[in-house]
C-alpha cells in the first residue's frame, strides 16, 4: 500500500516536472503578447484586455472559443497517432477540408436517413481523410518514400481539387457564397451554448481523446503502434507488422483530420464553404506538439490554442490591431511551441548507469 | 611527482531511482600511465568517467587536471582541458569520411567561414602517419570494420591532442588481432606522455595492458594498485566480492539424432556484389547441444544471425525447421514458430529504450497477455515482477529499459527469450560487455537450456566463450564453414588451431555440421 502511494507520487511528480516546459512556452507567449501590444497598438491596455479577457467576456465569445477547439482537438489527436508510429502527417489541411467536403455531400445524399445517415456522412469523410494519408504509408511501405513529403504535396493538390468541386459542380446556385448546399436539419448537430457556435460535437471531441488514449495505452494494437514508434529494429525483432505499421497510423492520423472536417460542417458551419478550413490542419499540428504526441494533453492543449486565436479575433475587433498584428502574433506562439529546447525543461532526463 | 589527473570525494546519486552510482570516488592517475577501472556492471566506472567528461554533474567532490582544480561541465569543456573519451558505442556519422567524422566540431576552415576539406584531409593523415593506424583520411566510415571505426574515435580525440584518454570497454567488440595492435597503439600513446584510463573487467587485459589497476564495486573504490603486485584471483575477488570459477557444470553431453534446425545449402547474395554474403552453408542444429558459431568479424557471423532472425532473405538453398521449410518466413511468421533470439545489439535490436521493461519483456509474448485485443495489465506487472526477480534484475517494470545498466537491459533481453523459447534458441554474442558473475550466469542458463533438450546456437567472436561451452563447433570464414569440430577434436584443439581456421590458413575437407 505504502509502496503503491510512493510510486503514485513518484508518477505526479515525473508529470509535473514534465509539464514545466509547456507551462514555460504558455508564459514565454502570453508574455510575448503583451510586448507586441505594447509595440504595435496605439492603445495597449485596451487591446491587452480584449486579447486576454475577449474570449471569455460573455458566453458568445467563449463558446466560440470552445467550438474553435473542436477540430484543433481532432487533428491534434491525428497528427500525435502519427508521430506516436514514427510517422510525420502534414497533410492535415487537404484531409480534413477533403473529409468535410466529402462528409457533405455524403448528409446530402443521405438526407432521408437521419440520425444513421450522420454516422455514415462522418464515417465516409473519415475515409477519405484516412486513405488520402494512408496513400502517404503505403508509398512509404513500398518505395521508402518520405511521407512527410508526399502527405504534404497529396494535400496541396487536394485542396484544389475540392475547390474546384465546391465551385463548380457542387456549387449551391442559391447563394452568393461559393459553398455546396446546406446539410439538411436533421444532420445539425445540438448547440448547446446559444447564443455561441458550440455545439454537441465537444462531446465528441472529448470522447475521441479518451478513445485515442485508450487506444495507445490499453491495447495491443497501440502497444504495438508504440514500440514501432520508439523503435522499428526492435519491433521488426519482436515480430511486429512493420509493414502496417506504416500505413494504418498514418490512415488513423488522415482518418481524425477527415473527422475533423466533417464535425467542423455538421456543428457549425452546415455547408462546405471553399477554402473555410484553411490553416486548421497547420493548427492541430501545433496543438499535437504542444501535447507532446500525449492524447489527453491535446484538450489542455487545444484550448489554448483557441484561446490565443479567439484573443486575437477579439482584439481585432475592438481595438486598432490588425489582422497582421493578430497573425504575427500567433506565429511568435507557433514558433515557441515548435522549440524542442523549451519542451525538454524540466522533463526527467534518461540516462543509462 | 604531479598527477595529470586527481579525483577527490565525487559523489553522484541518480535522483529518479535513488541510486548511488558513485559514493565519494577517489581516484589519480599519473602522466603517462595506463590504468585500468575494474569493476562489475553498474559498480559506477562509466558514471565516474563520464563525471570526469562532463556528461554528468557530480553531487560532490572535486577534480584537479595538471594540479589545477577545474570544474568540468560538458565533454566540450573536457577537450579543451585536454580530457577524451572514446565511447563503447561509437559516436560517427557513417556517411562522412574519416576526416570529416575526426574534424568535426574543430573544422579547418578556409577563410572564416569554408570548410577546409583538403586540409581536414592532411591534419588528419598526419595524425594517422605519426601513430601509425592503419586507416585511410579519405574513406566513407560507413565502409570500415568495427576496429577501424574504433581507430577513428582514438584518431578524432588525439586530433584534439588529449593528454587523458578514456576508453570505455574499448576491447568489447574487437576481434585478437585488433585488440593486440590497439594495446601497441595505446603504449606507444602512453609512451608519447598521454594518460590512459581503460574500462574494462576482463582480467587477462588488465594484466596486459595495465600499469595501474583500479578496482570498483557498488559505487565505492574498492583496490588501487600496480598492476605487478597483484594476481587476476585477487582483483576478481575485489570485483565480485568473493572468488568465482568459471567451469560450467553441466550433464555429459548425448547427441539426440533428430535435428530441429537444418541449413542445406544456403547462400545469400546481395545485388551488385561478386562474393557471396553466406556461401553453400550447410549445418544442422540438434536438440540438446550448444552448438557454437566461431568466426573472425565480417566472415558471415552477422549474415547468419540475420537470416536467422528473419531479416535477411536467402538467395538459394533452404532451412528446415521441425520438417518444414521456413527459408521464406520473415520474423513475424518466425516469431509465431517460436523463434527465440538474443541479439548480438540489444541496444537498437533487442530492447526499444525509451518503453518500460514490462512493454520491452512482453514483445515476443504480447499475444498471450491480451485478450480481445486489449492489454491485460495486471497479468504483465505479475509475469514482469517474477521474471525480474529470477534473473534478479536491478529495476521495476514501469521504468524506462533505457535507465538500466547494459548487465541489467541483457538480463531482461534473456529473460525475454528464455520464457519464449519452445525448441531451439539463438545466442548472438551474448556476454559482449558483461562481468564475469553476468556472463557465468549467461553460460549456466545456457547450459540449463541444453540439458531440457534445446538446441542452442551460439554465435559469438569470443574464443573462450565458444570453447567452454560449445558442444561443436562450426568455423566460418568468408561466408562459408571451414571447419566442424566435433566433441573429441573440441576438447584436444588449441587455440592457435582454431585461430589458423578463423583466419583461413586452414580448411577442413568437406566440412559439414
Amino acid at each position: 500500500m505504502v509502496d503503491r502511494m510512493e510510486k503514485r507520487r513518484v508518477t505526479i511528480v515525473a508529470t509535473l516536472r514534465n509539464s514545466i516546459g509547456a507551462v514555460v512556452i504558455v508564459g514565454i507567449a502570453l508574455a510575448a503578447l503583451v510586448v507586441l501590444s505594447l509595440l504595435l497598438s496605439a492603445t495597449p491596455l485596451k487591446t491587452l484586455r480584449y486579447f486576454f479577457l475577449g474570449p471569455l467576456q460573455n458566453t458568445y465569445y467563449f463558446g466560440n472559443m470552445l467550438n474553435m477547439a473542436i477540430p484543433l482537438i481532432f487533428g491534434g489527436l491525428g497528427v500525435s497517432l502519427a508521430m506516436r508510429s514514427g510517422s510525420f502527417n502534414l497533410g492535415g489541411e487537404g484531409q480534413l477540408y477533403s473529409g468535410a467536403f466529402v462528409a457533405t455531400i455524403s448528409a446530402l445524399a443521405l438526407a432521408r436517413w437521419g440520425s444513421a445517415g450522420v454516422v455514415v456522412a462522418l464515417f465516409l469523410g473519415a475515409c477519405t481523410g484516412g486513405l488520402l494519408a494512408g496513400l502517404s504509408g503505403v508509398l512509404r511501405m513500398k518505395w521508402n518514400t518520405s511521407e512527410l513529403i508526399t502527405s504534404f504535396l497529396v494535400s496541396n493538390a487536394v485542396v484544389l481539387v475540392v475547390s474546384y468541386l465546391i465551385a463548380g459542380p457542387f456549387m449551391d446556385p442559391a447563394t452568393n457564397l461559393i459553398a455546396t448546399r446546406m446539410i439538411p436539419e436533421s444532420f445539425r448537430f445540438t448547440r448547446i451554448l446559444e447564443p455561441s457556435n458550440l455545439s454537441s460535437a465537444l462531446f465528441a471531441a472529448v470522447i475521441a481523446v479518451l478513445v485515442v488514449h485508450l487506444y495507445l495505452y490499453k491495447t495491443k494494437s497501440g502497444y504495438e503502434l508504440r514500440l514501432f514508434g520508439l523503435n522499428p529494429r526492435f519491433a521488426a525483432y519482436g515480430g511486429i507488422r512493420t509493414k502496417w505499421y506504416q500505413v494504418w497510423p498514418m490512415f488513423l492520423s488522415g482518418a481524425f483530420y477527415g473527422l475533423a472536417g466533417g464535425m467542423a460542417i455538421f456543428g457549425t458551419y452546415y455547408a462546405c464553404m471553399k477554402e473555410f478550413s484553411t490553416g486548421m490542419g497547420w493548427n492541430g499540428l501545433a496543438v499535437a506538439l504542444i501535447a507532446r504526441h500525449r492524447p489527453a494533453a491535446v484538450i489542455p492543449a487545444a484550448l489554448f490554442f483557441a484561446y490565443i486565436e479567439s484573443g486575437a479575433r477579439n482584439a481585432m475587433l475592438h481595438s486598432d490591431v490588425t489582422f497582421e498584428i493578430a497573425s504575427i502574433v500567433q506565429s511568435v506562439v507557433f514558433f515557441l511551441v515548435t522549440s524542442a529546447v523549451l519542451q525538454k525543461i524540466g522533463s526527467v532526463q534518461r540516462r543509462s548507469i | 611527482m604531479e598527477h595529470a589527473l586527481e579525483m577527490r570525494g565525487i559523489v553522484k546519486i541518480y535522483t529518479e531511482t535513488g541510486l548511488r552510482a558513485n559514493d565519494g570516488v577517489d581516484l589519480t592517475l599519473n602522466k603517462g600511465q595506463i590504468l585500468c577501472l575494474a569493476g562489475e556492471n553498474g559498480a559506477g566506472k562509466t558514471t565516474l568517467m563520464k563525471v570526469l567528461y562532463g556528461l554528468e554533474k557530480p553531487d560532490a567532490g572535486t577534480i584537479s587536471v595538471m594540479g589545477k582544480p577545474v570544474s568540468i561541465t560538458s565533454p566540450l569543456q573536457a577537450n579543451r582541458l585536454g580530457i577524451g573519451m572514446v565511447h563503447q558505442h561509437f559516436m560517427l556519422v557513417d556517411d562522412f569520411t574519416v576526416a570529416q567524422n575526426v574534424t568535426l566540431g574543430k573544422e579547418p576552415l578556409k577563410g572564416r567561414f569554408s570548410y577546409d576539406l583538403k586540409g581536414a584531409d592532411e591534419a588528419v593523415d598526419a595524425v594517422i602517419r605519426r601513430h601509425r593506424f592503419s586507416i585511410d583520411a579519405t574513406k566513407r566510415v560507413g565502409s570500415l570494420t568495427v576496429g577501424q571505426k574504433q581507430q577513428v574515435e582514438i584518431v578524432k580525440m588525439l586530433y584534439r591532442d588529449v593528454d587523458i584518454l578514456i576508453l570505455d570497454e574499448p576491447t568489447a567488440v574487437l576481434t585478437e588481432q585488433e585488440i593486440e595492435s590497439l594495446f601497441i597503439t595505446l603504449r606507444a600513446l602512453a609512451e608519447h606522455g598521454t594518460s590512459l584510463i581503460l574500462i574494462t573487467h576482463k582480467l587477462h587485459e588488465i594484466t596486459a595492458i595495465s600499469d595501474r589497476v583500479a578496482i570498483m564495486r557498488q559505487g565505492a573504490m574498492v583496490g588501487d594498485f600496480p598492476t605487478d603486485s597483484v594476481d587476476g584471483k585477487q582483483i576478481s575477488r575485489l570485483m565480485m566480492g568473493q572468488s568465482v570459477s568459471l567451469v560450467v557444470d553441466r550433464l555429459p553431453y548425448t547427441p539426440v539424432q533428430h535435428p530441429v534446425l537444418r541449413f542445406d545449402n544456403v547462400s545469400v547474395l546481395k545485388r551488385n556484389q561478386q562474393r557471396p554474403l553466406l556461401d553453400g552453408v550447410s549445418f544442422a542444429a540438434r536438440s540438446g547441444e550448444i552448438l557454437g558459431f566461431a568466426g573472425v568479424g565480417g566472415n558471415g557471423l552477422g549474415v547468419l544471425e540475420a537470416v536467422l532472425g528473419g531479416f535477411l532473405p536467402i538467395s538459394s538453398g533452404a532451412i528446415v525447421h521441425k520438417d518444414e521449410d521456413i527459408s521464406r518466413l520473415d520474423s513475424h511468421a518466425l516469431r509465431k514458430r517460436g523463434l527465440a533470439y538474443v541479439p548480438a545489439d540489444r541496444l537498437q535490436v533487442g530492447s526499444a529504450l525509451k518503453a518500460t521493461v514490462s512493454e520491452n519483456l512482453i514483445v515476443d509474448a504480447r499475444n498471450e497477455f491480451t485478450r480481445h485485443g486489449v492489454m491485460q495489465r495486471k497479468k504483465i506487472e505479475a509475469h514482469t515482477q517474477s521474471l525480474l526477480k529470477t534473473y534478479s534484475v536491478k529495476g521495476s517494470p514501469s521504468m524506462p529499459i533505457g535507465t538500466l545498466s547494459g548487465g541489467n537491459i541483457q538480463k531482461v533481453i534473456l529473460a525475454r527469450e528464455i520464457t519464449q523459447y519452445q525448441d531451439y534458441i539463438v545466442f548472438s554474442e551474448p556476454t559482449w560487455g558483461l562481468d564475469i558473475a553476468s556472463s557465468r550466469f549467461v553460460y549456466e542458463r545456457m547450459v540449463q537450456l541444453r540439458d531440457e533438450g534445446a538446441a542452442v546456437l551460439l554465435i559469438s567472436s569470443n574464443l573462450d566463450e565458444i570453447l567452454a561451452v560449445s558442444d561443436r563447433v562450426i568455423v566460418m570464414y568468408r561466408g562459408t564453414i571451414v571447419a566442424v569440430l566435433e566433441a573429441e577434436e573440441l576438447r584436444q584443439v588449441t587455440k592457435e588451431d582454431m585461430g589458423a581456421y578463423m583466419l583461413g590458413l586452414r580448411q577442413q575437407e568437406a566440412p559439414h555440421g
